[in-house]
């Protein structure tokens, strides 16, 4: 456990909880994993704090119950605060091969940057599923220029996951703005929510106003994410008509 | 002048980095003057993405010394200015602060606690609240107020303008790195709009007239010549602090009334002292819970009512002592015992503060 987290301690016991149901998949399908073809392989970007490594985590993990093979990057050398780093043990208990660094194995962390892994660079001639969680903004953005054979890959799809409780992204021209200075975006997610206080109507409303942006840049909107607390209402799409993806929150677990 | 920043309120979903930039652009803020440190970096990406959509500027400066002399520079021309640092950046900044005292400058400097001494930890800490309170050359006439939550970093940013410049004593908000980087949801509104009014700024120098003809000269000194003229100016200063610190003080109390052990914590340990109180209370316990909110000045005579009541005290922050150290001189002579429960550096979970108020039970 990192020593850091002491205080998300009792958060961290749930956490175990649900690896070790994960482990009973692993116990029965280690040995069943194979290569599936038409690989896929992601990347999630978006402005700070839009829930840009929870949707990629909830992304390899759904891609490793499906039984592929997944590796997930947290490429995230913007900002060592929230990143997946501290959950990496309970990903990797899932059968998820993760790269990123773990945090002291670092040094001066959030101090003097953070560094490439020399995986991470090489990291797009892996087999299989690739997920990849950038950092926020139009530095994340950049940092496809690190890795090999990103700027040329035609299986990359990026999507942009916007939450538009954050002031920032709360208009449909704000997005347009934001996501136009991203550069190559394939798709958004619409991750509204305010956190615990999060209902229907606050995703709604968010999916209306990205359903907006989606029109004005022609990029799909690729689903609308929600907690799985909700799931119990039985939404399948929202009134855009875009399917709701039900996600696990990881994130509050990860402090550095 | 552009439209409001926030038009009425708005629930919103941020980082307390953030809202410590919304909440300086909803005060009318016009300057802020920084050097990047870890974890207070945000206060100023989100200031300097803010600040040309509403006519409001910033000026990275060489250095964290540079940065607080420039704030007070601002203050000086009449401008509502602040500034942000954290750790080995704040203390460069003593300087500036300890003239700022001395002046009676109204500069806001937002402290996203780190750890300490030196360098330390990005992290977070509760380490600054000695240098915070009472750093530089002074007598600490300075006003902290130490938050909690993304709601009291939005208002308590607001306020802090309002109170450096009605009492023109130097205030600070003090947060720490678990605060910055937290992500949780407030409101966010324009403070007219909750008939809050900005207390209006006014230059200090460069004013019209001819000094001792049209208007009396604009006396504005740091340095004195004689021990007397120094006695003078810093009686008069600590008589002001001394009569305006009452109605300064804030605090705030938690099940207090019967309470047999009463923990003491400030910012962010308060959320664990309150999620403590609520399990003890729930299985019947005595359990009351007092929290300064102004660190400096301190809510003395609430605090020591609640102190002689109880029958055990509990002091619980992630520093070894510093709140310590300002309860007791507030305290003095009050015979309650008192333990303390010291994370330098560390988070502090309910769990933790549970078992330690059983210990005194």
């Amino acid at each position: 456990m990192v020593r850091t987290s002491n205080i998300f301690k009792s958060c961290f016991t749930g956490l175990f909880k649900h690896s070790s149901n994960k482990n009973y998949f692993l116990e029965n399908n280690n040995f069943e994993v194979r290569k599936i073809e038409g690989r896929i392989i992601e990347a999630y970007i978006g402005e700070y704090a839009s829930g840009k490594s929870e949707n990629a985590i909830n992304r390899a993990v759904e891609l490793r119950e499906q039984g592929r093979k997944v590796t997930l990057v947290d490429l995230d050398l913007v900002e060592p605060f929230y990143t997946l780093r501290p959950l990496k043990k309970q990903l990797e208990e899932l059968g998820i091969n993760v790269i990123a660094w773990e945090t002291r194995e670092t040094m001066g962390l959030g101090e003097a940057g953070s560094i490439l892994k020399p995986e991470m660079k090489w990291v797009l001639r892996r087999e299989y599923d690739i997920i990849l969680d950038i950092g926020y903004g139009v530095e994340g953005a950049k940092t496809f220029n690190l890795i090999e054979g990103a700027a040329d890959n035609k299986e990359l799809k990026i999507f942009a996951v916007v939450n538009t409780s954050r002031p920032m992204t709360a208009s449909v021209e704000d997005i347009v703005e934001y996501v136009e200075r991203l550069g190559k975006v394939d798709g958004l997610i619409n991750n509204t929510h305010l956190g615990d206080e999060t209902d229907w109507d606050i995703i709604e409303e968010g999916a209306e106003i990205i359903s907006e942006v989606s029109k004005e840049l022609d990029i799909p909107v690729i689903y609308t994410a929600a907690d799985e607390k909700l799931k119990d209402m039985g939404i399948a799409t929202d009134k855009q008509g875009i399917p709701v993806k039900y996600i696990h929150r990881y994130m509050p677990h990860s402090f550095w | 002048m552009t439209e409001k920043p926030i038009q009425g309120e708005k629930r919103v979903f941020m980082t307390g980095n953030e809202v410590v930039a919304w909440a300086a652009l909803a005060a009318n803020a016009e300057i802020m003057y920084g050097y990047p440190i870890t974890p207070q970096n945000e206060i100023m990406h989100y200031w300097t993405r803010l600040a040309p959509k509403h006519g409001r500027k910033f000026l990275q400066t060489e250095d964290e010394i540079s940065a607080g002399f420039t704030t007070v520079g601002g203050v000086l021309a009449g401008r509502r200015s602040f500034t942000a640092t954290a750790g080995p950046g704040n203390t460069l900044m003593q300087e500036a602060l300890s003239m700022a005292e001395m002046m009676r400058i109204p500069i806001v400097q937002v402290v996203t606690q780190r750890g300490g001494p030196s360098t330390a930890t990005v992290i977070y800490s509760q380490q600054e609240v000695t240098m915070t309170c009472f750093g530089g050359n002074g007598e600490g006439a300075r006003i902290v107020y130490s938050t909690s939550t993304h709601q009291e970093l939005y208002d308590y940013t607001i306020k802090a303008f309002n109170t450096a410049w009605k009492y023109r004593f130097p205030t600070h908000v003090l947060g720490d790195g678990y605060q910055s980087k937290m992500r949780e949801s407030l409101t966010m509104y324009d403070p007219e709009a909750r008939g809050i009014d900005m207390v209006p700024t006014e230059p200090y120098v460069g004013n019209e007239g001819t000094p001792g003809v049209d208007r009396d000269p604009n006396h504005l000194r740091n340095t004195y010549n004689t021990e007397d003229e120094l006695y003078d100016v810093v009686t008069n200063l600590m008589s002001d602090w001394e009569k305006y610190a009452p109605e300064i003080a804030e605090y705030q109390e938690y099940d207090v009334e019967d309470a047999d052990v009463l923990i003491i914590a400030h910012g962010v340990v308060t959320r664990a002292a309150q999620a403590a109180i609520n399990e003890l209370r729930a299985q019947g316990k005595k359990v009351g819970h007092f929290r300064p909110v102004t660190l400096r000045p301190i809510a003395e005579e609430q605090l020591r009512k609640r102190v002689e009541q109880a029958k055990s005290v509990l002091v619980v922050e992630s520093a070894y002592g510093q709140l310590r150290k300002i309860l007791d001189n507030a305290l003095y002579g009050l015979t309650t015992p008192i333990t303390n429960f010291f994370k330098p550096g560390e988070g502090v979970t309910a769990d933790e503060v549970v078992e330690e108020v059983n210990k005194l039970l």
